[in-house]
């Protein structure tokens, strides 16, 4: 610093506490402001990273967004929109939904699981996963049902005229609510119920089913499942579709 | 040597000095009520993470109850200490990089006191139960107006320094200044109109909410935070930006795209797939400025990395800038849905928000201070031990939040997930980890007494009086071989 003395005089902070001159040389080592402009080096490994990242975001935009389309779709795969809440022991009033539609969308939420085999609409793959539209087994007694999706199925199982052999996954982890309202949604979106059945498992019934199934932990053979009597029902009251109360004068 | 920059001229010198001193009453007022803010809100956090690890404790009183003590955490560290201590850097950087002198330090160090008073309002309230539950805007409806008066006489200086500039072109850190003095306004004047005046339904309030949360950030902290790197880091290692035009492409991707996001924290909720999904597009693009600010802060660092040896202003600004990278790749990779339906909801939120508000923008404002606080006292750091301790228990504490925090949310996520399981069961299996989170706070806390002492020190002029700038480390035969690493010559390292 050749011109030290005048540089000093003109650094004293003369009102304020700091004095420059006693070693205050922060303001004098540093370099000159950075200016604007300079180096146009536009690297060629960010401008591949950019191009990668282009595509990365409009894959995602196609493959979330929908295209735009509809404003009734969501991210979530088998997101259904939430039904409003039934108040136990309140009176429908008929702006309320049915108790009956609040079970059955809940039962197309748990259906999600089911899907990958058994297809949206339940018909299931040929030669692999068997149908459950128009299935006997759908159609049937609930107990039979309900043990099928408590420890699933191992071996040939004949459903509506063909024998399937793939193994059919237990269900018996999900809770007995959410059993109930698949079965629900099975029998009454797929199935073809006997005149003047609703179709409907309730909470009750599928528990009611569990302490029947007992502790067994093998998959179940067509032939164990056979022995079950066809028609046979889980117990468990009538309940009424628009409150799910049970039906007056039980 | 054409890369390196020239030595300051005596009128560079002058007139640096001018500047410093008549920013000496704002920004000190600033930085000094921040770090008052941080020490608090660091206590707060570590308070609030305890009792979730506990929820036993203190039971009896009302005020340390989880509900309140965390939003208080937050708004504390967001507006208290975050905010402030931005003002302050932009305020010097402003004036530094216009090359004009403050004019209104009293009015400045008024509208601070009015943040101040405000603030201290809010975060009584909410404390206290009084606030609105909607993070980062829980302060009571009636509050956001004195703060908005307050920024806007800041923000109003800040665009009048820039009006009154000598230099004609404006470098990168002063774009980036007026960018964040605009933006902000904006963002916050339509999230407290929509939610605190216009109720509309219950589910567009929470999407608002997240937009406002995610706009503050790259709105705000991420160009605050970037105009500071921008300019410590070419100012101490002596050399300009890598790429310059880079950091302008940059600068204008961030513009465009900040608006867009935010839905992206509801991926798998009930909007409308496009909104969600434009988010997260918005998210991905991001990548480009991040990227560029990756191969800037390399490209301008390298070969010159063993200065952070040193310079305790460059190491904390690294740091911050190295966390800001990593912050935008987890984000982005977070908006996937398979892996933001295990994360989204869980504490792996409130890690991402730590690591993006404390990780990035404190540190590089750490770094900033560190530098700002010598010129504007004219003494020098009292302890290069504090300093070391506040940058390591810093920097432990938060690599300890954001791991830990990730690792929670993943244990949680799954369990959430599933809607009709039991909700405290997510809880439960997040709980462990929350330890952690109450132990990096309490470290967290620790460095910023040590940083909050040296401060208050310089504050009142008690700072050491020597020629030389306090370097991390000066052990000389260290400081040699750093140097000839550096390519050197012995008195440049001193750049503090
Ligand atoms: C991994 C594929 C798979 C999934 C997932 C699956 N199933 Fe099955 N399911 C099968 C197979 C295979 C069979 C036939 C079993 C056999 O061949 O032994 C079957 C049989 C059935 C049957 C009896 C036959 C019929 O078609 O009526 C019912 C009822 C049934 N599944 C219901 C369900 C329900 C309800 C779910 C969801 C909770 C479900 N399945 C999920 C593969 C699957």
């Amino acid at each position: 610093m050749d011109d030290k003395n005048s540089t000093e005089s003109n650094l004293d902070y003369q009102g304020g506490r700091a004095a420059v001159r006693d070693g205050h040389d922060s303001v004098r080592r540093e370099k000159p402001e950075p200016v604007a402009g300079g180096s146009n080096k536009v690297l060629i490994s960010w401008v591949v990273g950019a191009g990668i990242v282009l595509v990365m975001a409009g894959g995602y935009l196609g493959g979330y967004s929908n295209f735009f389309d509809s404003s009734d779709s969501y991210i979530y795969p088998g997101y259904v929109a939430a039904a409003r809440p039934v108040v136990e022991g309140v009176d429908t009033d008929a702006e309320q939904e049915p108790w009956i539609e609040v079970w059955m969308k809940d039962g197309k939420k748990v259906y999600t699981n089911c899907i990958a085999c058994h297809q949206a609409a339940g018909t299931g793959t040929p030669g692999l996963f068997p149908p459950l539209k128009g299935s006997e087994w759908v159609d049937g007694g609930t107990e039979r049902l309900g043990m099928i999706v408590l420890s699933g199925v191992l071996g040939p199982l004949n459903v509506s005229g063909s024998t399937y052999n793939q193994p059919m996954p237990a269900w018996g982890a999900l809770n007995d609510e959410k059993l109930a309202q698949v079965l629900t949604y099975i029998r009454r979106e797929f199935g073809e119920l006997p005149e003047g059945q609703s179709g409907v498992v309730t909470k009750e019934m599928m528990k009611a089913a569990r302490e029947k199934h007992g502790k067994r932990t093998s998959p179940w053979t067509e032939a164990d499942l056979l022995a079950i009597p066809g028609d046979a029902e889980l117990p468990g009251v009538e309940v009424d579709l628009n409150t799910g109360q049970p039906v007056a004068g039980e | 040597m054409s890369e390196t920059m020239q030595e300051a001229s005596v009128q560079d010198i002058q007139e640096r000095a001018a500047i410093d001193k008549s920013a000496r009453l704002p920004v000190l007022f600033f930085f000094t009520s921040a770090a008052g803010w941080l020490f608090l809100a660091t206590l707060l956090g570590f308070a609030s993470s305890v009792k979730l690890a506990a929820p036993e404790l203190w039971d009896a009183c009302p005020w340390l109850a989880y509900g309140q003590l965390f939003p208080a955490h937050m708004d504390s560290l967001i507006y208290g200490w975050g905010m402030q201590a931005g003002f302050g850097v932009m305020i010097w950087l402003m004036a530094r990089l216009c090359r004009v002198e403050i004019k209104n330090g009293v009015t400045l160090v008024a509208a601070g006191f009015v943040w101040n008073l405000t603030i201290l309002f809010g975060v009584v309230a909410v404390w206290s139960g009084y606030g609105n539950s909607m993070p980062w805007l829980d302060f009571p409806a009636y509050l956001w107006p004195a703060m908005f008066l307050s920024y806007a006489v800041i923000a109003g200086s800040l665009l009048m320094m820039f009006r009154r500039r000598r230099e004609g072109e404006a470098y990168i850190s002063q774009k980036y200044i007026f960018g964040a003095a605009l933006w902000f306004p904006w963002i916050f004047a339509v999230a407290n109109l929509i939610l605190n005046h216009t109720g509309g339904s219950a589910l567009m309030n929470a999407g608002v909410n997240a937009w406002f949360m995610n706009n503050l950030i790259y709105f705000w902290f991420v160009p605050v935070g970037l105009a500071s790197a921008y300019y410590i880091i070419p100012k101490i290692v002596g050399r300009p930006i890598y790429s310059y035009q880079l950091a302008q492409i940059a600068f204008w991707a961030l513009a465009v795209l900040a608006g867009w996001t935010g839905f992206n924290r509801f991926l798998g909720g009930p909007f409308p797939s496009w909104m969600p999904a434009i988010s997260g597009t918005a998210i991905i693009l991001m990548l480009l400025p991040i990227g560029a600010v990756a191969v800037n802060l390399l490209g301008t660092i390298s070969g010159r990395g063993s200065l952070m040896h040193f310079s305790p202003s460059l190491r904390f600004t690294v740091f911050g800038g190295i966390m800001f990278n990593l912050y935008g790749l987890l984000v982005a990779f977070s908006s996937y849905f398979d892996i933001s339906r295990l994360l989204q909801f869980s504490y792996a939120t409130l890690g991402y928000d730590i690591m993006v508000v404390y990780g990035f923008f404190s540190m590089v404002v750490f770094g900033a201070i560190y530098f700002i606080v010598p010129r504007i006292t004219g003494c020098e750091w009292p302890s290069a031990k504090l300093i070391r301790f506040h940058f390591w228990y810093s920097s432990y504490g938060i690599i300890t939040i954001v791991a830990f925090m990730i690792f929670a949310g993943l244990a949680q996520g799954g369990a959430i997930d599933d809607w009709s399981g039991d909700f405290m069961d997510s809880v439960r299996r997040g709980k462990g980890y929350i330890v952690a989170l109450a132990v990096a706070w309490a470290l967290i806390s620790v460095a910023n007494l040590a940083f909050y002492y040296q401060l208050l020190m310089m504050a009142c002029g008690k700072g050491r009086k020597s020629e030389g700038p306090t370097l991390i480390h000066k052990n000389p035969g260290e400081a040699a071989s750093a140097e000839a690493a550096a390519g050197f010559a012995p008195e440049d390292t001193a750049k503090a």
